[in-house]
């Protein structure tokens, strides 16, 4: 083992060296000086500022690098993230100790942060050149080679020349021809220093002498904060505001390097010390860039797009119940890695849920005390072209209703979650023949339901003419349909009570699992039917006040949920494994069963549009939640602006369209290219066109929809162009995904199907698709959300509306008409907003255009754009985790 | 020679061991789809009744035939992608060609300055020059300003985003840990998913002002336009050149480092040379992407259609192809949009031709990977 890896491990002390610590700090010099450099050229900070100004702002710097590197030492310290390299200790030490310095330094002197910089480059060519005279001279031991290689005296060749062509061109002038004399020279002296002399000298030397002119140039405010360039010949010029920040930018990370490579003793160890700074460093800067944008937008536009924000504390404490979910789930799941202590595993594992139930607790305060929870801020509307400030709030109300969109979303996700995590109870417990006439019963009362409910569809609430049909026969039908489903939905909880031992719960419940599932399945599916019967046939039974399917749903969810309970409490008397696993089942069938029940409660709600109340609670169409920038459009002329309702519908249904219009396409295209067709120059051509269309440019594929689809659809900009434009982007990256997926499915799989006598299709039906689903719905998520962003082509298709005040109705824009095509829709054939061209109209409005207004449309962008990669991602991180455990 | 050409048929369509009577549901069926195309193209009102009852045949003959009808659609679903590939091609070409044929070259005029032809590398000895290069009224429309923008926007962005770029790929497939790969990667994903728009919104609202007391200029110039589309185009050149080098096989660099080299020697020596082709792949979809970057340009630069002069004058702004249509469309007249097209169809002829050329250098690498493995 070479000197480099002992060194590693052992901790700073006594016997670390001057050399070592002096190399250490000017890394973190230049770290400190990077950072000053982008905050300057963002503007955070002033280059002219000094004195105190520019001191308060280094304690600021001071606090927070201490904060940085005190928790990591806190952490270190107690070993839950030890620090064992003795180079990042060195580092994070000299950070602190550059920043006070430097703090003292501002608060001493009256020297602008611009001239600091300069001194800062200055300082680190001396140490870095005395580094490399240091190991020359065999002060130190050091492993340099003979040269530091043609790579290096390139780069600084390069770096040279442009350093000579501004020394020369300041001297003598651009106007002669000496300048590139100049440049010529310095460029071709570092080359060859670099190269001839040995290691040590040749990637310290340059390095120094580039800094230190740069940092000279700056510190002696040759270039400073006023300094302007104008060259005449073009229409722009420099200004000190852009070349200081430039000039330390590159000074920094050539000394970085440079430091790097002496602190690692040269050497193939110090270059690659070296090259991995500047590389991590890029990495960093690109990270830093990302989550700059993504704060940056969020910052503008988080203020105006929560205007008005309200919700009742029912409504939001339901909101967090999946993520409650979730957050327990991973709870239970042990996670971290084995360098960190039990305590801080334990700690991040339910961080999550103590964090949920935080908030919980939150809404359950705001309940009791009746106090509302109010942010209150301004915002800024643009009224005649003049900005106007307004006041407003986010707030979280006594309310207790709830509306039913939250509930279905809420209920379904749950639903989703349990049954997810439900196995099967086929075959387990007694066989009851009642129960078994009930369920070859069950799929043709709900297929009669269903039936009938898409009678009443098609044909209108009173068809015929009869009015008696819709108000007398399905009231009656709906009435009984709903009380056999309560009836299904409650017989679990009958057939655990039943019989006398209370201590017997959990073996009981296993004899009775067919009623678990008849309950659960068949109550939900004829409950539901019955809810479709209500809405299409326009009837709302209620006996005594009660609107039946809902109290029929409420009564089924507490049902599963009281049994849920009572077998989670019993199961801790269960002796046997088999019969504890089994009621485990039954406990998550319940639960989802209760999800679901309320899910049909939703639908009833938003079907009907009839209230449920249960004490002071409500399920109601309209809820509680106020969210004026997403669910109103623009108010003209109003006190409030609105919001842009229109536009979100509009990518909505833009999204809708283009994937309804590319999955089964591109799925069924990749199945046949990858399953049936033999692998040859067709099925290569393809591959090659698809991957071609999905690097077209969005614009071209814009131009064929306004050329072509337009005039076919009817002349004008419209919803169903933009549709299919989108479903054009979207046909490729489907194909390459699927294709992709199918082809990952191995061969095996396909080989054990034909062994068991398995025909082609089926095999592609119930293993090749199945096995591929998870890359498929990846691969979908994520060109969604690419193709959700996209506003080249729906400018030329789709239009672009600045405050469009009605959102399109795409589902009750159908009407069937005599002539052909039989079924038109308006609001497909019409121009719709979207979120892109939203931001987009606010830029061509130009001085109308309400600039916190498109930052808002931007933020609601950016966060459906991202919330589509973020599922995506996450998909395919859980799906590739349980391929690898396979 | 004909029952040979029908047999044939028959097993592209419905596969080698077809059920009798599959022909007449699953034929039907085919027969519709292929109508609704026809009907779609001569009475597109009559193509949505055609289809429901496409639809219907299929309903049938899914029941009676599901294995040979699921055939049938998958090969639907192929030819309608392949013939929608195609046909937004052929469109593309027909709708530039009245263009090209009413201006021919004068679609590449050289403009004349202060009566001088600007000087434009070799091209102003094969194209004609003239004062007038771009009045829709006058039927001037030369397209040489707009792609030299485009040139010189796609230039400056593949200094941002091809050393950037590389050094991050070699950051995700050779530096980061395991932990740290999982973030950064999908990191640099989601980059790539930040749409055009808001990067265009962000310039619009922040950059202008900086510009104005910055640069000295009096708007945003091909230098920040430059700059934010190679930014954007850094994500796609990180993908794929990490894709290169994490293909080079693992013996590769286990037998350098088995040498006593170092992580970084192996990277310089045996990395990067084997993953050359792949990494200049990237390079190239990149700036593909890099080209057809519209909604920031738009939005960013003014969409003037002047030469800037001299040529090399990163500060001056003007439309690229991408931005000259979309700003132009909506207020165009037939014979500009006529124009539009042709620069269409040199965006996508130049697009698609670094998209096949990146992916014919990318097949060889592994090919010549796979050979060496």
């Amino acid at each position: 083992m070479s000197d480099a890896y002992a060194r590693d491990t052992t901790l700073v002390g006594a016997d670390s060296r001057l050399y070592d610590r002096a190399l250490d700090g000017v890394i973190s010099l230049t770290v400190v000086g990077f950072a000053l450099a982008l905050l300057s050229l963002v503007q955070v900070v002033g280059l002219a500022a000094s004195g105190p100004v520019l001191g308060e702002f280094m304690l600021a710097l001071t606090a927070v690098t201490a904060g940085g590197v005190g928790v990591v030492a806190a952490f270190s310290w107690a070993n839950v993230v030890p620090i064992t390299s003795e180079r990042l200790r060195g580092v994070a030490g000299g950070l602190l100790v550059a920043t006070v310095l430097l703090t003292g330094v501002a608060y001493a002197s009256d020297v602008t942060l611009a001239a600091l910089l300069g001194w800062l480059l200055v300082v680190e060519a001396v140490v870095v050149v005395a580094a490399g005279a240091a190991s020359r001279f065999g002060v130190v031991e050091t492993t340099p080679d003979a040269s530091a290689g043609l790579l290096a005296g390139g780069a600084f060749g390069a770096i040279g020349l442009g350093v000579g062509a501004g020394v020369g061109g300041s001297l003598v002038g651009f106007g002669s021809a000496a300048w590139v004399a100049v440049a010529l020279v310095v460029g071709v002296a570092l080359l060859v220093v670099t190269v001839v002399a040995r290691e040590d000298v040749g990637s310290t030397v340059p390095a120094g002498l580039v800094v230190a002119v740069l940092g000279a140039t700056i510190a002696s405010a040759a270039i400073g904060v006023g300094w302007e360039w104008n060259p005449e010949v073009v229409s722009g010029g420099f200004t000190g505001g852009v070349v200081v920040p430039i000039f330390v930018l590159t000074g920094s990370l050539l000394s970085a390097w440079s430091a790097a490579k002496a602190r690692e003793g040269f050497g193939a160890q110090g270059r690659q010390y070296g090259t991995f700074l500047v590389i991590n460093l890029n990495a960093l800067l690109m990270l830093v860039v990302m989550a700059a944008i993504v704060v940056f937008v969020t910052l503008k536009g988080v203020g105006y797009a929560f205007h008005g924000f309200e919700v009742g504390a029912a409504s939001a404490f339901l909101a967090t119940l999946p993520f409650l979910a979730l957050a327990a789930q991973r709870a239970s799941q042990p996670a971290g890695t084995e360098e960190w202590r039990g305590g801080a595993r334990q700690l991040l594992r339910v961080l999550p849920v103590s964090a949920v139930g935080a908030l919980s607790a939150l809404f359950a305060y705001v309940v009791v005390t009746g106090r509302s929870l109010a942010y209150d801020f301004t915002y800024t509307v643009q009224v005649n072209r003049q900005p106007e400030v307004l006041d407003t709030s986010v707030s979280v109300t006594r309310s207790l209703v709830v509306g039913s969109p939250l509930v279905l979303v809420a209920s379904v996700a749950l639903l989703a979650y349990f049954f997810r995590r439900y196995g099967s109870l086929e075959n387990v417990g007694d066989d009851l023949p009642l129960v078994g006439q009930v369920r070859r019963a069950l799929p043709l009362v709900v297929g009669a339901l269903v039936m009938i409910a898409g009678a009443f569809g098609i044909l209108g609430a009173n068809p015929f003419g009869v009015t008696a049909l819709g108000g007398t026969v399905a009231y009656w039908i709906v009435v009984v349909a709903a009380v056999g489903a309560m009836a299904l939905a409650l017989a679990p909880l009958a057939g655990v009570l039943a019989g006398g031992d209370p201590r017997a719960v959990g073996e009981r419940a296993v004899s009775v699992a067919p009623l678990f599932v008849v309950g659960a399945f068949g109550g939900l599916s004829v409950l539901l039917a019955t809810a479709f019967l209500e809405s299409t046939a326009r009837t709302a039974p209620n006996v005594a006040g009660v609107p039946v399917v809902a109290f029929a749903a409420f009564v089924a969810a507490a049902g599963f949920l009281a049994v849920a309970v009572l077998l989670a409490l019993g199961r801790g008397n269960v002796e046997e494994t088999i019969t504890s696993r089994l009621v485990d089942e039954e406990v998550t069938l319940s639960l989802a069963a209760a999800a679901g029940f309320v899910a049909v409660l939703g639908v009833h709600v938003a079907g009907t549009g009839v209230p449920f109340r249960v004490g002071p609670f409500a399920v109601a169409t309209q809820g509680s939640l106020s969210w004026p920038m997403a669910m109103q459009a623009y108010i003209p002329l109003g006190a409030e602006p609105g919001g842009i309702l229109p536009a979100i519908v509009g990518t909505v249904w833009l999204v809708v369209g283009a994937t309804a219009f590319a999955v089964p396409l591109g799925l069924g295209a990749a199945v046949f290219l990858t399953e049936y067709a033999e692998q040859g120059n067709f099925t290569n051509l393809v591959e090659i066109a698809t991957n071609a269309l999905w690097s077209t440019p969005s614009i071209v594929f814009g131009l064929f929809g306004a050329a072509f689809l337009i005039p076919r659809l009817g002349g004008d900009e419209s919803l169903l162009a933009g549709m299919l434009v989108l479903g054009f982007m979207l046909l490729p990256l489907v194909l390459i995904t699927s294709r992709e997926a199918i082809k990952a499915v191995p061969d095996e799989y396909r080989d054990a199907s034909a062994a068991l006598g398995v025909d082609q299709w089926t095999t592609i039906r119930s293993v090749v698709v199945p096995a591929a689903m998870p890359g498929v719905i990846t691969g979908v998520i994520l060109g969604v959300g690419r193709i959700a962003g996209e506003t080249a082509p729906l400018i030329l298709v789709l239009g672009s509306t600045l405050n469009s005040t009605e959102a399109v109705d795409v589902i009750g824009g159908f009407r069937f008409v005599a002539q052909p095509p039989f079924v038109v829709n308006d609001a497909l054939t019409a121009a719709s907003a979207s979120l892109p061209t939203q931001v987009w109209a606010v830029i061509a409005a130009g001085v109308s255009g309400s600039p916190s207004m498109g930052w808002a449309s931007a933020f609601i962008l950016l966060m459906v754009v991202l919330s589509f990669y973020a599922v995506g991602i996450t998909a395919r991180t859980i799906f590739r985790r349980k391929l690898d455990y396979e | 020679m004909s029952s040979n050409f029908m047999s044939n048929a028959r097993t592209t369509l419905l596969g080698q061991d077809a059920s009798e009577g599959a022909l007449l549901t699953v034929g039907s069926a085919a027969l519709l789809l292929v109508a609704t195309v026809g009907v779609f193209l001569v009475a597109p009102a009559l193509a949505l009744p055609t289809f429901v009852l496409f639809g219907l045949a299929t309903v049938v003959s899914w029941v009676r035939h599901q294995a040979e009808t699921a055939r049938l659609l998958t090969l639907v679903a192929t030819v309608s992608t392949v013939l929608t590939v195609t046909f937004i091609t052929v469109y593309l070409f027909a709708s530039a060609f009245p263009a090209v044929g009413e201006h021919g070259v004068g679609l590449f005029l050289i403009p004349v300055v202060d009566g001088n032809v600007r000087w434009f590398f070799w091209l102003d000895a094969v194209f004609p020059s003239g004062e007038t290069y771009w009045n829709p009224l006058s039927g001037a429309y030369s397209l040489i300003p707009t792609i030299w923008a485009t040139v010189v926007v796609t230039t400056i962005s593949a200094f941002v985003a091809g050393p950037l770029g590389l050094f991050g790929a070699l950051f995700i497939s050779e530096v980061a840990s395991d932990g740290v790969r999982e973030v950064v990667k999908p990191a640099v994903e989601v980059l790539a998913g930040i749409p055009s728009i808001v990067y265009g919104f962000i310039g619009f609202q922040v950059l202008n002002g900086f510009i104005q007391t910055s640069f000295l200029d009096d708007g945003a110039s091909f230098l920040i336009a430059g700059l934010v589309v190679g930014l954007m185009a850094l994500p796609t050149v990180v993908s794929v050149a990490e894709d290169a080098l994490s293909s080079v096989p693992r013996s590769m660099k286990d037998g350098s480092v088995a040498m006593g080299a170092t992580q970084w020697q192996t990277m310089k020596s045996i990395s990067i040379p084997a993953a050359f082709s792949g990494i200049s792949a990237g390079l190239i979809l990149g700036l593909g992407r890099a080209i057809g970057e519209t909604m920031a340009v738009a939005a960013i630069m003014a969409a003037g259609v002047g030469l800037s002069n001299p040529l090399f004058d990163v500060f001056d702004a003007g439309a690229t192809l991408t931005s000259l249509i979309a700003t132009n469309y909506g207020s165009a007249s037939e014979s500009t949009i006529d124009v539009l097209f042709v620069a269409g169809v040199i965006l996508f002829v130049i697009v698609a031709g670094m998209s096949v050329l990146s992916q014919f250098i990318e097949r060889r690498m592994k090919e010549k990977l796979r050979g060496q493995a």
